[in-house]
C-alpha cells in the first residue's frame, strides 16, 4: 500500500460512508472528518509539493488491450488534489448543519448529495492521478459524469442546465478522445514519456489537428471562449455547498489536463514554433487571446446578472481565464501567477459562494433586486464576502492580488501589452461587479421582510471564516503558495520562480509582508483618529438620504436595478448574444438535418429506387 | 459431431411438433419450446467446451464437400449460434393472440439462426437465411395490429428485393468458380474472384444480405418495424438476427473477397448508416423508434468496423456486436412500458425505479462512458482506424465520435425526462417481471463485463483470430480437397 493507494482508498471509503449515512445528521459529519482524513493522507505525500519527493506511485495497475493502465501522483497532481480535498472538506462541513437539515426538509435528498460530492471528489483523485493518456481519459469522463449528477440533483430548471453542460462536455471528451487516439497512431503508445518523444517528430499539420482536439476537449470543461455558455447557470442551478465546489475546483480538472498534455508533454515552445500562416501569429498567441476573451467577455457578462449565484458563476468563467493566460505564457512568473491563481481563486470563490447560500438559507433569495442592507443582521458573512470580493477583484491585501500581479507582470516581461491591456479590462469588470455584489446585499437601507434575519448558523460561519483566514494568510505569506507551485513548475519542466516567504526577489519585485504590514499600519492608525478623535457620531442605518431626499423607515429604498446606468448606456449595445445566436444555430442545423433523415427512413421509397440503380448499375458492369 | 446437426434440427423438429403436442396437452407444448431451446444451448455449450483451438466440420448427408451439406463449427459461428439460441430462450415471445403460434416461429427462428451461423456453404445459408425472414414476417405480424402489418408488408418487399439481389449474387459466384462451398470458394477466390465480377457479387450479397443487417440504404424498414412489434421480437431482430447477418457478412469478408473496393463499399455505407441513423434519432418522438434509428447507427459502426483490413477489424466489430447483443435486446426491454411519446415518460422512474437505473447504465455503455464496455468497444474500432491515415478513415472516426456526442444527446434527454419530478398525469406501468428480470440479466452483464475485462478481450481476440484463419478453415471443411478440381 503507497500513500496513494491509501488516499484512494480512503476517498472510496468516503464514497461508501456518504452513500449509506449521508442522510442522517451523524453521517453528514462523519463525511466532512472523512474528507480531513483524505487531507490527512495527502499530507503523507507532502513531500511532493517540496520538491522533496518526485513521484508516489500506486500499486494498482491493469493491463487492457496491450495497454498498461498507471495511476500516479506528482507535484501537480498533489496541488490540485490539496485543492480539491479542501474544497470538499469545507463545502461537506457547510452542509452537514443546517443547511442539510433545511435541504432534506424541502425533499432532497441529503444521501444523493454528499454522495455526489463524494464521488466528484473521488473522481477527480483519479484523474488527477492519472499516469497515461488512457487513464486521463477515463478518469475526465469519471469527472464530467460526476458533475453531471451533482448538477442535475435539482431537478426542474438544473435539469436543462445540466443537460446543456453533459453535451457540450460530451462533445469535448469526443475531441479528447479523437486527439488522444491520434497520439496513439502516431505514437504507438498512450504513455507520457512516448509523446514527449515523439512530438519533436511529429509534422505540424499533426500537431495542429492535436492541439486542436485537445485544447477543444480541455477547453470544454475550462468553459474557454468559445464554449462559455453552458457553465455558469448549471453551476449556479447546483444545490448549495455544490455550487461552491464546483466554482471552486470542477473546471479546473480542464487546466489540469491541458497543463498535463499541452505544457508538461508537447511543450509551450512547440507551440511557438507553430506558426499561423499569412498572419504574425502563433499557436502559443491564439492561446493567449482566447484566454483574455474569455476573461473580458464573461466578465461583463456577469455584470448583468441579477442572480448571485450566477454573478459569481459567470466570475468563475472569466477568472479561468487569467489562469489559462498565466500558464500559456509559461515563463516563471506567468505559469507561477496562473498556478497560485487556481490555488487563490478556489478560497474565496468557495467563500463567496458560500455567503450567498448562508443569505439564501436566511432569506430564501439570492435575486439582487430583493436585497439589501443586510450588513447589520449578518455582519460576519459580511466580512467573509467583503475578503473575499477583495481577492476576486485582485486588491492588496489578499491573495488574489498575488497571483494576479505575478499574470500582469508576466504579460509585461514577456512584451505583450495588449494581453496585458486585456487582462486589465477584464479587472475593471470584476470590480464593478463585486461592488454590485456586495452593494446590493449587503449595503443599503434593510428591507422590511429582513427585518428579523439573523447571522448565518455557526456550521456556515465557520467554514467561511477559516477560508477568509487562508485568502488573509496567503495574501500576507504568499510563499507559502509559491513553495508548491514552484514544486510543480519543477516538475512539468517550466523554470521556477525564485522566491521567499514574502514574495518575489527581482528588480520590482513583490514583498506583500512589507506591503500588507504598511496597510495594517495605516488601518490602525485610521482606527486611532477614528476612536480617539472623538467627532463621529452613529447614525441608524436607516436614517440616510440619496438624491437630495431624505429617505424615511416607511419608504426604505436600495438603490440596485439598472446598476451602473451610465456604463450600460456606453457598452449596452455590445452584448448580441451571439453565443447563444451560434449555440441556436447549431441546434438548428442538426435538427434540420435530422428532419431531412426522418424523412429518408419514413419513405421507403428511396431504397427501391437505390436497390434499382444497384441492380442497373451492376448489369451494366457485368454486361 | 451429431451434436451439432441437433443444435440445428432439434428447434426445428420441436417447432413443427408443437401444434400435435397442443392437441395432447396445451401445458406441454408451453414448456416444450423454452425446454427444447434449454437443451439446444446446452448441446452448444458442450459443443464450444469440446472445441478448443481445432475447428471441426460436419458433412451432412454422407457425402463429401462440396457436395455434402457442410457445417462448419469455429468459436465464432458458434458464440453466434448460441447467441441466437439463448436469445431466443430469453426473449420468448409473450404473445397476447395466438401463443402456440409465436412459439413455433421463435423455435423455427432458433433453428434456422443457429444453421445460419454453422453453415459452410452459400447455398444452405442462402436457405437459412430466407427461412430466417419468412419467420420474422409472421413474428412481427404476430402482434395484430394494423401498424405492424403495414410495417411487416414494407419489410417483406424490402426483403424479397434483398433477397433477390443476394441470389444474383450468388449465382455469380457459381458461373465464376463453380462450387458454392465456402472453404473451395476460399481456395480459388484468389484467382477467380478477384475481379470486377467478383466485387459486383460482393455488393450484390451484401445489400441482399444487409437487409437484415440494417445496411444503409436497404434498412428503410427498421424504424417502423421496431416501433410496431412487440419489444421482444424487436429486441431479438435488432439484438440478434442483425448480428447473424452480419455473421455471413463477415465470413463471406474473410473467405472470398478480398478486393480493397469491397471494403471501401463497407465503409461508405457504414459510415452513411451512422451518419443517417444517428441524426434521426435526434428527433425521434418515441422511444422505440429512437432504439431502433440507435441501432442502425451501431450496426453502421460495426460495419465501418469491418472495413479495417485484417484480423483487428474483425475483432473490433466482434467486440462491438457482442456489445450490441447484450445491450439493445435489454433497452427494447425496457421500452415495452415506456412506449408512445417520450413527453409521457415524465416521472416514470419513481414507478420503475431499477428499470430507470438499469436505462442509465445502458445509456453509458452505449455511448461509450469508461470504464463500461462499450467505451472499450468503440476504442478497439476507433484505434485501427486511425493507424489506417486515410483521409475517408479519419472522416469515419470523425463520425463515429460525433454520432456518440448526438447519442449522448438524446438519450439523456429521455434520462432527464425519466427522473423529472413532474410526473404526468397518466400513471405509469410497472414493468413486467420477466422483461425485468432479463434486461437486469442482461445489464448485469454488462457489469461483469467490466471487472472481467481482459480475460474477455483476450477471448474475443482468440474467437477473431480463428475466424479469420483461412487456411484451418480449408483444410478443416475438406482435408483431402485441398486440390480437389472445380468445374
Amino acid at each position: 500500500m503507497t500513500a496513494l493507494d491509501n488516499l484512494l482508498l480512503i476517498s472510496a471509503v468516503t464514497l461508501v460512508i456518504a452513500v449509506l449515512a449521508g442522510n442522517s445528521r451523524v453521517g453528514g459529519w462523519l463525511v466532512t472528518i472523512m474528507y480531513a482524513l483524505q487531507g490527512a493522507a495527502l499530507m503523507m505525500m507532502s513531500g511532493l509539493g517540496y520538491s522533496t519527493l518526485t513521484m508516489v506511485q500506486s500499486s494498482f495497475s491493469i493491463e487492457v488491450l496491450s495497454q498498461q493502465l498507471l495511476w500516479r501522483f506528482d507535484a501537480l497532481s498533489w496541488f490540485f488534489a490539496l485543492i480539491t480535498i479542501g474544497a470538499g472538506l469545507f463545502c461537506s462541513w457547510f452542509a452537514s448543519g443546517e443547511w442539510g437539515e433545511k435541504y432534506r426538509d424541502n425533499g432532497g435528498s441529503l444521501r444523493l448529495f454528499h454522495g455526489a460530492l463524494a464521488l466528484n471528489v473521488f473522481s477527480m483523485l483519479v484523474l488527477l492521478a492519472s499516469g497515461d493518456l488512457l487513464t486521463l481519459f477515463i478518469g475526465w469522463e469519471l469527472v464530467s459524469w460526476a458533475s453531471f449528477l451533482i448538477m442535475a440533483l435539482a431537478g426542474g430548471k438544473a435539469f436543462g442546465y445540466a443537460m446543456r453542460y453533459i453535451s457540450y462536455a460530451f462533445a469535448g471528451a469526443m475531441a479528447l478522445l479523437g486527439g488522444l487516439l491520434l497520439i496513439y497512431a502516431e505514437v504507438g503508445s498512450f504513455d507520457f514519456q512516448s509523446l514527449k518523444e515523439a512530438v519533436p517528430t511529429m509534422s505540424s499539420a499533426t500537431l495542429w489537428l492535436l492541439v486542436v482536439l485537445l485544447t477543444a476537449g480541455f477547453g470544454v470543461k475550462m468553459a474557454i471562449l468559445p464554449f462559455h455558455l453552458w457553465q455558469a447557470k448549471a453551476y449556479a442551478e447546483t444545490p448549495g455547498p455544490g455550487a461552491a465546489f464546483l466554482g471552486a475546483i470542477s473546471s479546473r480538472m480542464g487546466l489540469f489536463a491541458f497543463i498535463v498534455v499541452i505544457v508538461q508533454l508537447i511543450g509551450i515552445s512547440r507551440l511557438v514554433e507553430m506558426k499561423i500562416p499569412f498572419t504574425f501569429l502563433d499557436a502559443q498567441d491564439l492561446l493567449a487571446w482566447i484566454a483574455v476573451f474569455t476573461i473580458i467577455i464573461p466578465t461583463y457578462i456577469a455584470l448583468r446578472q441579477h442572480d448571485a449565484r450566477r454573478l459569481l458563476a459567470w466570475h468563475g468563467v472569466g477568472q479561468t481565464g487569467y489562469m489559462l493566460l498565466g500558464i500559456v505564457i509559461a515563463n516563471d512568473l506567468g505559469s507561477a501567477g496562473g498556478l497560485m491563481h487556481v490555488f487563490n481563486y478556489a478560497t474565496y470563490q468557495a467563500m463567496l459562494f458560500m455567503v450567498v447560500i448562508a443569505v439564501i438559507h436566511r432569506t430564501g433569495t439570492s435575486n439582487l433586486n430583493k436585497l439589501g442592507g443586510l450588513f447589520t443582521r449578518m455582519p460576519l458573512s459580511y466580512l467573509a464576502m467583503l475578503v473575499g470580493i477583495i481577492g476576486l477583484a485582485g486588491l492588496p491585501p489578499m491573495n488574489g492580488f498575488v497571483s494576479k500581479w505575478l499574470i500582469y507582470r508576466s504579460l509585461i516581461v514577456d512584451g505583450s501589452p495588449l494581453l496585458f491591456l486585456g487582462a486589465v479590462i477584464g479587472t475593471l469588470g470584476t470590480i464593478l461587479s463585486v461592488y454590485k455584489l456586495i452593494h446590493n446585499i449587503f449595503l443599503g437601507q434593510l428591507r422590511v421582510e429582513h427585518v428579523a434575519v439573523r447571522e448565518a448558523p455557526l456550521s456556515m460561519v465557520i467554514p467561511m471564516m477559516l477560508l477568509a483566514a487562508v485568502v488573509f494568510v496567503t495574501g500576507y505569506f504568499p510563499g507559502l503558495v509559491l513553495d508548491w507551485t514552484s514544486a510543480v513548475q519543477a516538475s512539468i519542466g517550466i523554470p521556477v520562480l525564485a522566491h521567499h516567504l514574502g514574495g518575489i526577489d527581482m528588480k520590482g519585485g513583490l514583498d506583500m509582508i512589507w506591503i500588507v504590514s504598511v496597510l495594517l499600519v495605516g488601518f490602525g492608525f485610521g482606527t486611532l483618529v477614528f476612536f480617539l478623535g472623538g467627532r463621529s457620531k452613529r447614525v441608524h442605518q436607516l436614517d440616510n438620504y440619496a438624491g437630495g431626499h431624505f429617505l424615511t423607515a416607511e419608504t426604505r429604498y436600495h438603490y440596485s436595478d439598472n446598476f451602473y446606468p451610465g456604463l450600460m448606456h456606453l457598452i449596452g449595445p455590445w452584448y448580441r448574444n451571439s453565443f447563444e445566436w451560434l449555440e441556436r444555430g447549431l441546434i438548428s442545423a442538426v435538427d434540420t438535418l435530422s428532419t431531412a433523415m426522418q424523412g429518408l427512413y419514413r419513405n421507403a421509397h428511396p431504397s427501391y429506387l437505390l436497390l434499382a440503380v444497384v441492380v442497373f448499375a451492376l448489369s451494366w458492369v457485368i454486361v | 459431431m451429431n451434436l451439432l446437426v441437433l443444435m440445428i434440427a432439434l428447434p426445428l423438429l420441436a417447432a413443427f411438433l408443437l401444434s400435435i403436442i397442443d392437441r395432447a396437452s396445451s401445458f406441454a407444448a408451453r414448456v416444450i419450446g423454452p425446454l427444447v431451446l434449454l437443451a439446444t444451448a446446452a448441446i452448444g455449450l458442450s459443443v464450444w467446451s469440446q472445441l478448443g483451438d481445432a475447428p471441426q466440420a460436419v458433412q451432412w448427408g454422407g457425402f463429401q464437400a462440396p457436395l455434402g451439406i457442410t457445417l462448419y463449427a469455429d468459436q465464432f459461428g458458434l458464440l453466434f449460434a448460441l447467441a441466437m439460441t439463448i436469445g431466443t430462450l430469453l426473449l420468448w415471445p409473450r404473445s397476447t393472440g395466438n401463443q402456440l403460434r409465436s412459439s413455433s416461429l421463435a423455435l423455427l427462428l432458433a433453428g434456422t439462426g443457429s444453421g445460419l451461423a454453422l453453415s459452410g456453404d452459400l447455398f444452405n445459408i442462402y436457405v437459412f437465411y430466407e427461412l430466417m425472414t419468412v419467420v420474422s414476417y409472421g413474428l412481427i405480424a404476430s402482434r395484430g395490429t394494423s401498424g405492424s402489418f403495414a410495417s411487416t408488408l414494407r419489410y417483406l418487399v424490402i426483403s424479397g428485393f434483398g433477397a433477390a439481389l443476394a441470389l444474383a449474387g450468388i449465382a455469380l459466384v457459381y458461373q465464376a468458380t463453380g462450387t458454392l462451398n465456402l472453404a473451395q470458394l476460399a481456395q480459388v477466390a484468389p484467382e477467380k474472384l478477384n475481379n470486377l465480377q467478383g466485387f459486383a457479387a460482393f455488393v450484390l450479397m451484401l445489400v441482399g444480405f444487409g437487409v437484415k443487417a440494417e445496411l444503409f440504404p436497404v434498412n428503410m424498414w427498421v424504424p417502423e418495424v421496431y416501433a410496431t412489434a412487440s419489444s421482444r421480437v424487436s429486441a431479438l431482430l435488432a439484438g440478434v438476427v442483425s448480428k447473424l447477418a452480419l455473421l455471413i457478412i463477415m465470413r463471406l469478408l474473410i473467405l472470398v473477397f478480398h478486393q480493397p473496393e469491397a471494403l471501401t463499399v463497407l465503409l461508405v455505407l457504414g459510415i452513411l448508416g451512422v451518419a443517417t441513423g444517428e441524426l434521426a434519432a435526434w428527433r425521434a418522438r418515441d422511444l422505440n423508434r429512437m432504439l431502433a434509428f440507435s441501432s442502425i447507427g451501431q450496426l453502421g459502426v460495426m460495419f465501418i468496423a469491418l472495413s479495417i483490413p485484417g484480423n483487428a477489424g474483425i475483432f473490433a466489430a466482434l467486440a462491438v456486436a457482442v456489445h450490441h447483443l447484450f445491450l439493445k435486446p435489454a433497452m427494447f426491454l425496457l421500452a415495452a412500458r415506456w412506449g408512445g411519446s417520450i413527453r409521457r415518460l415524465c416521472g416514470a422512474a419513481k414507478t420503475s425505479p431499477v428499470a430507470a437505473g438499469l436505462f442509465v447504465l445502458l445509456s453509458l455503455s452505449l455511448i461509450g462512458v469508461p470504464p463500461l464496455p462499450g467505451f472499450w468497444a468503440k476504442l478497439l474500432v476507433i484505434m485501427p482506424l486511425l493507424t489506417l491515415d486515410q483521409p475517408l478513415y479519419y472522416f469515419a472516426v470523425f463520425i463515429i465520435l460525433a454520432a456518440a456526442s448526438l447519442e449522448a444527446n438524446y438519450l439523456f434527454r429521455v434520462v432527464m425526462k425519466l427522473y423529472d419530478k413532474q410526473p404526468t398525469a397518466v400513471p405509469h406501468k410497472a414493468h413486467a417481471t420477466a422483461d425485468l428480470a432479463t434486461a437486469v440479466f442482461l445489464g448485469g452483464g454488462l457489469i461483469a463485463a467490466v471487472f472481467m475485462l481482459v480475460p474477455l478481450a483476450d477471448r474475443l481476440d482468440s474467437i477473431a483470430a480463428q475466424a479469420t484463419d483461412v487456411s484451418t478453415y480449408i483444410q478443416t471443411v475438406a482435408p483431402q480437397s485441398l486440390e480437389g478440381d472445380v468445374q
